[in-house]
């Protein structure tokens, strides 16, 4: 009972975690750029909840309707101010520049809203439902639910309009993509954008689930890049299954041997997925990745 | 097939120097391309048949010299520029998107005229006529289709814009005998239409077979033209691929 | 090199004009200042604290620079060695009255230890993912600290003996143990750049398949720069240790002290030996800066340094050394005239290397010679059956042909025929599917790529790969003829394998060239290092990858000429040609592949006149014997060529 209980938490955790995942793993399948400031964001766009929230009490998971287009625009503003600059730095240096992107947006944030743990706590926080014998957490369950359906309308975007499938021309084929004529920099610039908009729902769900405060970014950017890579850096199905997998084994970790080690997980993760199979188990193999 | 037979002007390449990093492929291309033809450019390796190609699509700006259509300038426009003229190239290989369905594949050819969106669902429908066997992959993964048949959609994908000029680069790459054949079907239809059609081919034969008109590349320029019977049964031809030059630089 | 040569060298800012004893002098000056410096100031401890702070950080800066200045892998995780060292020395003071300085030491054993682990792991991978699993294993450090209770007590942290020596000398003794360090990366890290280490991992950052390509045994060169880049931080992180008294997982592997480590290097030059140094004299004072005027509210300090870390990365991502050298270079050859277009090359006098005679008869002259007929030398380079697919392409299918010793023999072939697959499969770089590469008899196939240069195989591409920031110099002296950890530590450009690079680059007329950085260089001239290059492993077969493609007439004839100098001297060459007029005087016999097999083989002139192969290059359905088109004239008369099935090589009957 313990497990199936652990695993559900697990699953519904990965339901999250793939929304939270599916911007980076996007940004890095078109760009090729691994924007390790996404944990800030997240936080970010927590902290905006927290605002939202705390002033008009409105329930963060509506918030998401505001959250979202406030994220893609300070998103656009990055890629056009800082990372179009740097298009053909070696690619180590571009993680250096989102790194350092992580780091000021957490000095600013714990200027802002000191460093003091947060939390959104609205009416059905601390309830849970009872579905045979398992509990379901109320706000994890609306989370979830929530992520699916942010997930569902990102797939919809990119597989239905026209500029969704010029972002996955481009990621596959960018000289096919421009005799096509599409402009490969506004591709990446809405890419971007849209791979920072969903920390605005992700970091409004996040908002809910766990207390925050500046610093938490390094656990979940160490969380979000042990998802892509486990399943597969560039593939949004991977990142589902990644998210996943990894929400029921960091589940599993906490409930069987300790929560002091569950963040382990992504770190040997990360670390055993890109020497023994780089492109994870969805993603295609690039060959920078690996020496020769 | 109701499509209004609107062909290009001349295109042209006047002096034409270009290249990648430290050398120039291209040393003073002169080229005419008569509207209504079917020009083909033959030439050992090195030649820069390629090159032209790129420098006419926009791919790689011309470093010296003039492209112009119809008297306008083109060289050095982008490639979605190049498209605003009528001006499509079908690369030598990895023009389409693996992981989009034939049918996303072919109406990504109509970027440009993307927010129209009846006349992108009319030009799918001709392309189809055109191409039957679109309806059939439809659905299909790109990435799943053979060589030949690859090819074969990116050809059709050219159509989308309704094109006055194709540029193929390389057909007959890596293509078995029969989709080589369609292939070249295609490619006298579209001019019983009146598109303007310049290929750059490795197989001669093939190549000069179908075409109206021969140009015959070497060490970055033009080294002969005319029409393709003449160039074929030309002795030099053979001296080219396989011996010394034209005008002969080297000790032989 | 010629006193011509030497002027131009110095025109063009190889080195600079300054006196020679100006550079050991400041340095001595400086490290003077440094040792006497602390002694004024006795009484404030706080300046000997900043200062002990900014040589630690010198030290882990200048290790970091080993292994992502000169190798260029870009390690997020230095820092964490520093916490190695740290708590190594903390736990062992728990057990052991031994002084703390004492241990030190063994910090650093530990951090090379954990480094050679990480290193055997991490070195598979490379950019962006090398940089994600150095902050995994930082952030993995910090965690067992925490976790391991027990062992490293937590989150409560160590307790360090308290120093044992009286409050008047004040911080002093680890002020000099620190400065110590500090001189000794500096000089460690001097020492490897001028060593065939430091050749080696400047070789890698540039360009490591081609490292690979000329003996670079890569993953150990990588795996020794990692474990020398953590050595120093980790006694640096003892000695800091027992500094601060009290360790805590926080503080100890705090990513702030990465940032620091990399923005030091960055800042002050990334792959310079002064520039970790330059970075942390200027970081550290502004860190306390920083500090003193906003006081400790973390935010203020992660704004700062995460946006000069940017600003850095995007405005100056050379660093301020570099910047100021280029500029320095730039203003000092304004106006000169600087050879960068092509020149014609001028033959230096010959060297010791090449025979006295200049061949002034026709070259005709080459085939016709006393030597034992082609097709009774024993071949030297054999390749059966060898296949190779990327995806759907086949690109070799059952290619068979050979290479007879004391040849020039040339591999033609239309465009697609498999000729380049060949020589990456015959140097390893790619890996086959299927059939045999022997060499002097010998299976090589199976051999790693770097092992195979040192047996005598020697090779050029067709976009010449040379290391572009390396002099032109450097880049002749960087191929590894074997692999020893002595021989790693020699001299890179100074010696006898310099003074032996400095013969062939006369040789192939570039004498004058040593000192430029090769990026300057013009296409022909690049693709003459490059075989200067190849040339220092004594190679006995060459093969050439379009070594006349791109490059203009005349130095097409002095590479003709170099290349039948050489084979006089006894190497063997295969060379990928497009240039027929060149094929036709220099090679005998010429290999021809089509659809990924050899369809003929022979004389020259016969593979002419062979229709088949005529066929091959004009195409046609797929029949296999075509004639010319009618009208052309039939084959000539002469050698008959024997005609074989698909796949067999044709004999060569004389």
């Amino acid at each position: 009972m313990k497990l199936a209980q652990t695993v559900l938490l697990g699953l519904l955790t990965g339901g999250v975690y793939a929304l939270l995942a599916s911007g980076l793993t996007l940004v890095f399948g078109v760009m090729r750029i691994i924007n390790v400031a996404q944990g800030a964001l997240l936080i970010l766009a927590a902290l905006f909840t927290f605002e939202i929230w705390r002033r008009t009490g409105l329930d963060p998971l509506l918030a998401i309707v505001v959250t979202t287009p406030l994220m893609f625009g300070i998103g656009w503003l990055l890629y056009r101010g800082l990372l179009a600059r740097v298009r053909a730095a070696p690619e180590a240096m571009t993680v250096l520049l989102t790194f350092a992107l992580a780091i000021a947006i957490e000095g600013f944030m714990g200027l802002i809203w000191r460093n003091v743990f947060r939390s959104v706590t609205p009416s059905y926080f601390a309830s849970s439902f009872h579905v045979g014998g398992l509990f379901l957490p109320k706000g994890l369950a609306a989370g979830c639910v929530t992520a699916v359906v942010v997930l569902g309308l990102l797939y919809l975007a990119l597989t239905r309009t026209w500029t969704g499938r010029a972002i996955r021309a481009a990621a596959e084929n960018v000289q096919g993509a421009q005799l096509v004529g599409v402009s490969v920099v506004d591709v990446a610039a809405v890419t971007f954008a849209i791979g920072i908009a969903t920390t605005g729902a992700g970091g409004s769900i996040l908002s809910i689930l766990q207390p925050f405060f500046p610093a938490s970014h390094y656990v979940w950017i160490s969380k979000l890049l042990g998802i892509i890579v486990l399943g597969g850096m560039g593939s949004l199905p991977g990142a589902v299954i990644g998210a996943l997998l990894l929400g029921v084994a960091e589940n599993v970790t906490s409930a069987y041997v300790s929560p002091r080690w569950s963040l382990v997980v992504f770190y040997v993760v990360i670390m055993v997925v890109l020497l023994v199979r780089p492109q994870g188990i969805a993603g295609s193999r690039l060959r920078e990745d690996v020496a020769a | 097939m109701s499509r209004e037979a609107v062909t290009s002007g001349v295109l042209e390449l006047r002096g034409v120097v270009a290249g990648y990093g430290g050398g120039d492929v291209l040393q003073g291309v002169d080229l005419e391309v008569e509207p209504g033809s079917i020009t083909c450019i033959v030439g050992p390796n090195g030649a820069g048949k390629s090159t032209v190609l790129r420098t006419v699509s926009g791919l790689l700006p011309p470093r010296k010299g003039t492209i112009t259509l119809d008297g306008k300038t083109i060289g050095g426009l982008d490639p979605a520029g190049v498209l605003q003229h009528g001006i499509v190239q079908v690369p030598q290989h990895g023009g389409l998107f693996p992981s989009l369905s034939v049918r996303e594949n072919v109406l990504m050819g109509a970027w440009l005229l993307r927010r129209d969106r009846s006349l992108v669902r009319r030009r799918y429908q001709q392309v189809v006529e055109t191409l039957p066997v679109l309806a059939e992959w439809a659905d299909r993964k790109a990435g799943n289709l053979s060589g030949g048949q690859r090819r074969l959609v990116e050809f059709a994908r050219s159509l989308m814009v309704e094109p006055t000029v194709v540029l193929l680069d390389e057909p007959s790459l890596g293509l078995d005998p029969a989709s080589l054949r369609q292939v070249y079907d295609l490619v006298k239809l579209l001019n019983q239409q009146g598109v303007t059609l310049l290929l750059v081919e490795q197989n001669v034969r093939v190549g000069l077979g179908a075409a109206t008109w021969a140009v015959v590349m070497e060490s970055g320029r033009v080294r002969l033209a005319g029409p393709p019977r003449e160039v074929l049964d030309n002795p030099e031809i053979a001296d080219l691929y396989l011996g010394g030059t034209i005008t002969h630089t080297g000790r032989v | 090199m010629t006193p011509a040569g030497a002027a131009v060298a110095e025109r063009a800012g190889g080195r600079s004009g300054v006196p020679r004893w100006l550079r050991p002098a400041v340095i001595t000056a400086g490290v003077l200042v440094l040792v006497l410096a602390p002694l004024g100031f006795t009484e404030n401890t706080y300046i000997q604290t900043v200062l002990i702070l900014t040589l630690l950080l010198v030290v882990s800066s200048s290790g970091w620079n080993i292994i992502s200045g000169f190798a260029g892998y870009v390690s997020l995780g230095q820092g964490a060695f520093i916490g190695v060292g740290a708590y190594t020395v903390g736990i062992l003071s728990r057990h052991t009255d031994v002084s703390p300085f004492v241990l030190a030491p063994l910090g650093g054993v530990a951090a090379a230890a954990l480094a050679a682990v990480l290193g055997l792991v991490a070195m598979r991978a490379r950019g962006h993912a090398f940089v994600i699993i150095t902050i995994a294993f930082l952030f993995l450090m910090q965690t067992l600290a925490l976790n391991l209770q027990s062992i490293t007590g937590g989150s409560a942290g160590i307790t360090l003996p308290l120093p044992t020596w009286s409050r008047d000398i004040g911080e002093l003794p680890f002020y000099y143990a620190m400065l110590a360090l500090a001189v000794l990366s500096v000089a460690l890290a001097a020492w490897i750049r001028r060593s065939k280490l430091g050749a080696g991992l400047l070789a890698i950052r540039e360009d490591e398949g081609k490292a690979t390509a000329i003996g670079i045994r890569t993953p150990a060169y990588k795996l020794i720069g990692f474990v020398v880049s953590a050595v120093l931080i980790g006694i640096a992180g003892g000695i800091d240790g027992y500094f601060l008294t009290f360790i805590d997982p926080r503080g100890m592997f705090d990513i702030l002290i990465s940032v620091q480590i990399v923005l030091a290097a960055l800042l002050g030059g990334r792959g310079t030996i002064w520039g970790p140094v330059l970075g942390a004299f200027l970081l550290q004072p502004l860190s306390e800066v920083v500090n003193n005027y906003f006081g400790t509210r973390l935010g203020i300090r992660l704004l700062v340094f995460g946006g000069l870390l940017a600003l850095v990365v995007m405005l100056m991502p050379a660093g301020i050394i570099p910047t100021i050298r280029t500029a320095v270079r730039r203003w000092r050859e304004r106006g000169s005239v600087v050879p960068f277009i092509e020149q014609p090359v001028r033959r230096a006098k010959p060297a010791a290397a090449a025979p006295p005679e200049e061949p002034a008869v026709p070259a005709l002259a080459v085939r016709v010679s006393d030597r034992e007929p082609v097709a009774e030398r024993p071949p030297l380079l054999e390749i059966q059956g060898l296949s190779k697919r990327f995806g759907g392409l086949t690109a070799l299918d059952g290619c068979s042909f050979s290479v007879r010793e004391g040849t020039i023999t040339g591999l033609i072939g239309p465009n697609g025929s498999g000729k380049t697959t060949v020589f990456n499969l015959v140097t390893g770089i790619v890996p086959g599917a299927g059939g045999q590469v022997r060499f002097d008899s010998r299976r090589i196939d199976q051999l790693r790529p770097w092992e195979r240069p040192a047996l005598g195989i020697g090779r050029t591409f067709q976009i010449t790969r040379l290391f572009k920031q390396l002099t032109v110099l450097e880049n002749v002296v960087a191929p590894l003829s074997h692999f020893s950890l002595r021989h790693l530590a020699s001299g890179g450009t100074s010696g006898a394998e310099a003074a032996r690079a400095r013969e062939l680059l006369d040789l192939v007329g570039l004498g004058a060239f040593g000192d430029r950085t090769a990026g300057t260089l013009s296409f022909g001239q690049q693709k003459l290092v490059e075989l200067a290059q190849v040339l220092m492993l004594e190679p006995k077969l060459i093969m050439l990858d379009e070594p006349a493609g791109g490059v203009n007439p005349s130095l097409i004839e002095h590479l003709a000429d170099l290349i039948r100098q050489l084979n006089r001297d006894g190497i063997s060459f295969l060379v990928v040609e497009h240039n027929m007029p060149l094929v036709l005087q220099l090679c005998d016999p010429v290999v021809v592949l089509a659809a990924g097999r050899c369809i003929a083989q022979g004389p020259p002139q016969a593979i002419q006149r062979d229709p088949e192969v005529l066929g091959a290059y004009l195409g046609g359905d797929g029949s296999a014997t075509q004639g010319l088109p009618e009208g052309s004239g039939a084959p000539q008369g002469g050698a008959p060529v024997g005609r074989g099935g698909p796949g067999n090589p044709r004999g060569v009957p004389r």
